[in-house]
């Protein structure tokens, strides 16, 4: 069941269809500090949001093609906030010289109701994990610094042991089709951060 | 001889002048700037104004310090008249800071005594200074002088001899290790590590060392993608049960989910 590509999407109501360009990274704990600085001089000055989300991926397996993925997240910060659903594409495979990952992204929010809704719907959930971290922005760029957190027993996020001893770092433009500059913006970033994190585009399909 | 003092006097006050303004201009302008702009100011653009409030202090150094200024010290103000009222030509001169030239104002503006703080700061390095002696003082000054060259020195060598340094520091502390990066990833991206069949191995956590880190993602690499697999070969059927997740009965109602294309809108225009 997979969604119809890009240029048949329908126009509802105006609304763009949002590209993600994607860059990923990780970095040790014990660097964590020193990229924290680094990231509060160069990016827009602000005090860094902390977050803590807890994300539950569902998936329909329809009869043919890949498992259709939407992504359901919700702050554990703030549990009176909306959940936010996502979707995510499958990256663009363009001109092997674009420097970040593009792929199709459309957000909405939705209510408390939002997992059964999806079990409902024939979604059923596949994995789910909470990140915590901090968010930076720079213009329109987002950098976010994650220390993803397995949950040991379903939804029971008290419970949770780091996957890794690593944080994963992402940055990221949400930007209409087409704007191939926002890529360029993205590795000269990407440049400043060298040598503490290497941010480059790693395409999940290789990692499978 | 006296007219010569005086035109000397008067050449270096308007040059002192106009270089406290320019300053007092820069300052202005870099506060409006920290109040309005703080969260669209970047490092850089902060350092030029720090750099151009220093070069217009050091003007002003070396105006005071240039042999044809005379002794400002030996100049006295003396207010001959004092008086309650207004004067407009003395709010023109102070921008609008000064419209009374009466006892009040006197004190402030015309002293020269430094602050208080000040004055303790001086007396205590003139004491300090009297205290050490010549020969150590000297031997001050030349270890301070020693330091400057050393580290100008370091500043103005080749590119080539500071990059080998730093490349050797960088390899023995690496910030970032690539199989985490993927580990992350895939965990991100599709629940590698992180869906319900788990591997019964898991990373132990605050493990220190990098060796274990390496080994950890493989082994679940090698679980996982025998799991997969076997999800992928029966997505085509969906009928079967899968693996790792007891207790769920497939679905047997078929969810027909169609996408909203413009034919079959029911409200056609």
């Amino acid at each position: 069941m997979e969604a119809p590509p890009v240029t048949v999407m329908p126009v509802t109501g105006g609304a763009i269809n949002m590209m993600e360009y994607l860059l990923q990274g990780s970095v040790l704990d014990q660097a964590l500090e020193s990229l924290l600085h680094r990231l509060r001089g160069l990016c827009d000055n602000m005090e860094p949001e902390s977050f803590a989300d807890h994300e539950l991926v569902f998936l329909l397996k329809g009869q043919q093609g890949n498992p259709f993925m939407l992504r359901a997240r919700r702050s554990l910060l703030h549990p009176t906030a909306p959940w936010h659903l996502r979707y995510l594409g499958q990256p663009e495979v363009g001109d092997k010289s674009r420097h970040a990952l593009v792929r199709n992204c459309v957000d909405v929010a939705a209510s408390h109701s939002l997992p059964e809704f999806l079990n409902e719907m024939g979604f059923r959930m596949d994995h789910e994990f909470v990140a915590k971290g901090q968010v930076f922005r720079k213009g329109a760029m987002k950098v976010v610094v994650s220390k993803l957190l397995r949950v040991l027993a379903s939804g029971n996020t008290e419970n949770t042991e780091p996957l890794s001893l690593s944080y994963l770092v992402e940055l990221s433009v949400l930007a209409p089709a087409g704007q191939d500059t926002v890529s360029e913006d993205m590795r000269s970033f990407a440049e400043q951060l060298k040598p503490l994190l290497h941010l480059e585009k790693i395409d999940p399909k290789r990692l499978m | 001889m006296q007219q010569r003092e005086e035109k000397q006097l008067e050449a270096s006050l308007e040059s002192l002048h106009s270089r406290v303004s320019h300053l007092k201009a820069s300052l202005q302008s870099f506060i409006l700037k920290l109040e309005h702009e703080h969260d669209r100011l970047s490092w850089p653009s902060v350092l030029d104004n720090f750099a151009l409030l220093s070069g217009q202090l050091n003007t002003i150094n070396k105006v005071l310090k240039n042999e044809k200024t005379p002794s400002y010290r030996s100049q006295v103000i003396i207010p001959l008249l004092l008086s309650p009222d207004r004067d407009e030509e003395l709010l023109r001169l102070t921008e609008q800071r000064v419209p009374v030239f009466s006892h009040e104002i006197v004190p402030d503006h015309l002293r020269t005594k430094p602050d208080p703080e000040v004055e303790e700061q001086e007396k205590h390095l003139s004491a300090e200074a009297a205290r050490i002696g010549p020969e150590v003082a000297q031997k001050l000054i030349q270890t301070l002088n020693k330091l400057c060259s050393n580290l100008l020195e370091k500043l103005n060598n080749p590119r080539d001899d500071r990059d080998s340094e730093a490349s050797a520091l960088r390899q023995s502390k690496p910030s970032f290790n690539p199989a985490d990066t993927n580990a992350l990833v895939a965990a991100v991206g599709f629940g590698k590590g992180l869906s319900k069949c788990r591997p019964p191995v898991s990373v132990p956590p605050g493990h220190p060392g990098q060796p274990m880190m390496s080994t950890g993602p493989t082994l679940q690499q090698v679980t996982i993608a025998g799991t997969t697999g076997h999800q992928a070969g029966m997505g085509g059927q969906g009928t079967q049960q899968q693996p790792g997740q007891p207790g769920k009965m497939p679905s047997s109602i078929k969810t027909n989910i169609k996408s909203a294309s413009a034919s079959m809108h029911p409200y056609n225009r």
